[in-house]
């Protein structure tokens, strides 16, 4: 197993290479000079120039790429252009921020998706599936921004009118970090984003468990008098969270850089809202840096995954 | 053993989840919480430590909370970085130009009121020499006198600070110390609009002491004169200002000012509307008469120092005909933008610049008449339905690509057939920005704000034949007269005689028509109806120095 891990790790390298190179030469596909767009519209030719150079953008493409490998092993990531800080002291202050937010819906959309998913696979076709099914298909198809904004309007506005509270019930964006109440920050957050995934695993986990319940050892376990929770929770539910947890390992990647929308609207300056807010200002290094460490971060998921299925199922074995 | 297994990572998941839940709130102050842990152990009586950390917060927030009042502001878009040589754009300046102070200040209604300066004249040399207020200290203790004007201008002249509003004052050539409260401004030819570039919160007076340290520091530090000074920046989330006890004019009656980054119009509207923002800039035209119904918000209209025009290329057919450019004039119904695009928020221009800027003199509007746009046309000799080409930027300012939208439908009504083209922003402003020979553009939108306030800043860079492309005169617009004009008020310092200069060139650029007049925009503002006080400057700048609630 450990040998595997430190392949695993090994073969992480050329992952991120390769990721970090997909990013370098497609950002310099965008229309757009980030001369210029750093500069500003008032600026003359000459500053324009200047900048060019500065960032080094007038030597050859394949020659800024080795640079920029050499300066990330040093530690190096650079220097981001709009808050002219080091790009490791941007992406270090974001990425808390953004892993407080995904573990916690994360967390959530398990905790609540999957025995939903199970209750409705064993009262298939009942009135609790029914029921079930239909908030997972809301879940799947909002819009997240959607939902969070009525959640916002909901709690922030409603709530607070009919409570006649003088502060709102829930605070409508912010993170309220280091106030004692940062709690209530994270509700609605959580919530609209946990929304979404915990939909997702309440299907898959319908469909596969419905898958597991028919298999011969299912129905073996039955025949010998097997207690029916026992069937249901340890021999079945264990089979069917192999698809689960992939499912998970890939929510897990996407909220790392894709919780976008959310810290948006919540004003939540994660990761995601870093690297949009980099793309549109251009801002090269912050770009590289940010997508250099969502890769990472799906390679350490995908890894744990992975593992977590030789847990789940002894006979994967990894040799 | 199976079973075992599972459960353990069972447990890993279920400790996991309850550590990060844990974590959640510690994560934001790091830097500090590591001393308390450490100390604790060191100290063996158990009294001591149970005492302490119970009396500790409680004193602080006492403290700091006495009679202070806390003013939110929900803003669309963070602070670049707390140079204000260096940032860009009106939320910068908004937050810093309340930490640092200028030598003039440009008020509301236009008029240049001094500021740091105390006055300012043009000795035999024609140079000007400026007096400074005394007694003023920068918030690190620095004394603001002739040295510390002479650190900054000169700070921005130096190319190498890449300063991008180094062209306000590149005409200096020379700061010269008089004495501690003097300064002599030597120019490089005569600069009448000197004092308002000096209004510009790109030339404010930051420490020098804070100079010397470095662009690094000063891009997350500010050290100012103002009536507020930095307390707390935390990126693209909140900038919190505190009341600089030291300041030497009124005092603010709020003693901490929150700026709240909610990118997220929908979401920034909530803010106010909740009450957890006591303002929140850049309403969406379309919210605006929901939250005016709202009891507890106002909503403050002011008119913007932007104006958006689409320039005709003067040298290409057919618009180097006059009659065919009044004819477009004719042809497009402005107020209809403005109303169907803009809920009637901006205003149809009746001069090339907005009116709150030095030298404003309304001219008529080409009202909408398309017979009288048709005849102009026969008699340019211009047939029926030519092609013409529309540059347009996309999401650059409010609605521009439907407002091209409407031209290219409302021309096209008097035979003109237009074709619309857009490039991403940092193409499109290169692209038509290009010398004489290479220029193929025949007519494109942009916009253009004058900071200043002052017609200089508004006309100079935009209709004098010196800046055509690569300057901004895209329309290759050249007329001696307006030259003249535009040369006379940039040197003379008699205000009147200035105002007239400009009133006759904006006359004579109504007639010639290089440019299709639209409209200059207005900014919504979102306020508690419990507040007072607050400004919106012309300028896109939120003054809360004079708030209350």
């Amino acid at each position: 197993m450990v040998n595997y891990i430190l392949r695993r790790l090994f073969l992480a390298v050329p992952v991120l290479l390769g990721a970090s190179f997909l990013v370098f030469i497609s950002i310099r596909f965008i229309p757009g000079d980030p001369a210029v767009a750093i500069a500003g519209e008032l600026a003359t030719p000459a500053y324009i120039a200047q900048v060019r150079q500065d960032m080094g953008l007038d030597e050859p493409l394949l020659v800024q790429y080795g640079l920029y490998l050499q300066r990330i092993v040093q530690g190096d990531w650079g220097q981001s252009v709009r808050n002219r800080i080091p790009v490791t002291e941007l992406l270090a202050e974001r990425l808390p921020r953004t892993l407080r937010l995904a573990f916690i819906s994360l967390f959530l959309a398990a905790l609540f998706g999957i025995p939903i998913g199970v209750i409705s696979a064993t009262k298939a076709n009942s009135w609790i599936d029914t029921i079930s099914m239909v908030f997972a298909l809301l879940g799947v198809s909002m819009p997240i921004f959607w939902l969070g904004l009525m959640l916002m309007i909901f709690f922030s506005v409603q709530v607070t009118n009919w409570l006649g509270l003088s502060q709102p019930f829930l605070p409508p964006t912010g993170m309220g970090e280091g106030q004692p109440d940062a709690w209530k920050y994270m509700v609605m957050p959580t919530l609209a984003l946990a929304a979404n995934s915990m939909a997702i695993q309440a299907r898959m986990t319908r469909a596969t468990m419905l898958e597991v319940l028919r298999a011969d050892y299912i129905r073996a376990a039955r025949a010998k008098g097997v207690h029916e929770q026992v069937i249901i929770y340890k021999h079945a539910l264990r089979n069917a969270l192999v698809p689960i947890v992939t499912i998970i390992g890939l929510q897990f990647g996407t909220l790392l850089g894709g919780a976008v929308l959310t810290e948006t609207v919540f004003a939540w300056p994660g990761i995601g809202r870093l690297l949009v807010d980099s793309i549109t200002f251009r801002d090269y290094p912050v770009i590289q840096g940010a997508v250099l460490l969502v890769a990472a971060g799906f390679v350490l998921v995908n890894l744990l995954v992975d593992i977590t299925y030789a847990y789940l199922n002894p006979r994967i074995r990894y040799d | 053993m199976k079973e075992k297994r599972f459960y353990v990572l069972l447990m890993l998941l279920l400790t996991l989840g309850f550590v990060l839940v844990a974590c959640g709130g510690d994560t934001a102050p790091p830097a500090e919480e590591p001393a308390a842990p450490v100390e604790q152990p060191a100290q063996p009586p158990a009294e001591e430590p149970m005492d302490e950390p119970a009396e500790e917060p409680m004193d602080e927030p006492a403290d700091d909370m006495a009679d202070d009042k806390t003013l939110t502001i929900a803003s669309g878009t963070d602070v670049e970085n707390m140079n204000i040589h260096l940032v860009t754009s009106s939320p910068s300046y908004t937050v810093l130009e309340h930490i640092y102070e200028t030598l003039f200040y440009m008020n509301i209604e236009g008029e240049l009121e001094p500021l740091l300066a105390e006055s300012m004249e043009a000795n035999d040399d024609g140079n000007f020499v400026i007096t400074l207020r005394e007694g003023i200290s920068f918030t690190d203790g620095t004394p603001f006198n002739a040295d510390a004007v002479k650190a900054n201008i000169d700070w921005v002249l130096d190319t190498d600070n890449a300063a991008p509003f180094r062209f306000l004052i590149s005409r200096i050539a020379e700061v010269n110390v008089v004495d501690e409260y003097s300064v002599e401004i030597v120019l490089d030819g005569d600069f009448a609009p000197l004092p308002a570039h000096l209004s510009h919160g790109a030339l404010a007076m930051v420490s020098p002491a804070a100079l010397e340290q470095g662009a690094d520091f000063l891009a997350s530090n500010a050290i100012g004169t103002g009536p507020y000074m930095l307390q707390n920046w935390q990126r693209d989330n909140a900038v919190t200002l505190v009341r600089n006890p030291d300041y030497w004019g009124n005092h603010p009656a709020i003693g901490t000012v929150i700026f709240k980054v909610v990118q997220e119009d929908s979401a920034r509207m909530i803010e106010v509307e909740s009450g957890t923002a006591d303002v929140a800039v850049r309403v969406p035209p379309a919210e605006a008469d929901r939250l005016a119904a709202n009891a507890n918000v106002d909503i403050v209209n002011t008119p913007g120092l932007r104006t958006i025009y689409i320039f005709f290329n003067v040298t290409q057919e057919p618009f180097d005909d006059v009659r065919v450019r009044q004819a477009v004039n004719y042809a497009v119904d402005v107020q209809s933008i403005v109303d169907n695009l803009f809920d009637g928020a901006a205003i149809v221009s009746r001069s090339p610049f907005a009116s709150p800027i030095f030298g404003y003199s309304e001219q008529a509007p080409y009202a909408r008449d398309v017979q009288r746009a048709r005849d102009l046309l026969e008699e340019a000799g211009v047939e029926e339905g030519t092609t013409v080409t529309l540059y347009h930027p996309t999401s650059r300012y409010i609605q521009d690509a439907l407002v091209a939208d409407a031209v290219r439908a409302q021309v096209s009504e008097i035979g003109l057939n237009v074709q619309l083209q857009t490039l991403e922003w940092t193409q499109y402003v290169p692209h038509v920005r290009r010398v004489e020979e290479e220029n193929d553009i025949q007519f494109a939108m942009l916009g253009w704000g004058t900071p200043t306030m002052d017609a200089d800043y508004a006309l100079y860079a935009l209709f004098h034949s010196s800046e055509v492309p690569p300057g901004f005169n895209g329309a290759f617009y050249r007329n001696d007269e307006v030259d003249r004009l535009l040369d006379g008020a940039r040197t003379t310092t008699d205000l009147a005689m200035r105002e007239q200069m400009y009133a006759e060139a904006i006359e004579i650029i109504w007639e010639d028509a290089p440019w299709l007049f639209l409209y200059s925009e207005v900014q919504i503002t979102a306020v508690r109806s419990d507040v007072t006080g607050v400004l919106v400057h012309p300028n896109e700048r939120l003054i809360v120095t004079g708030a209350d609630k």
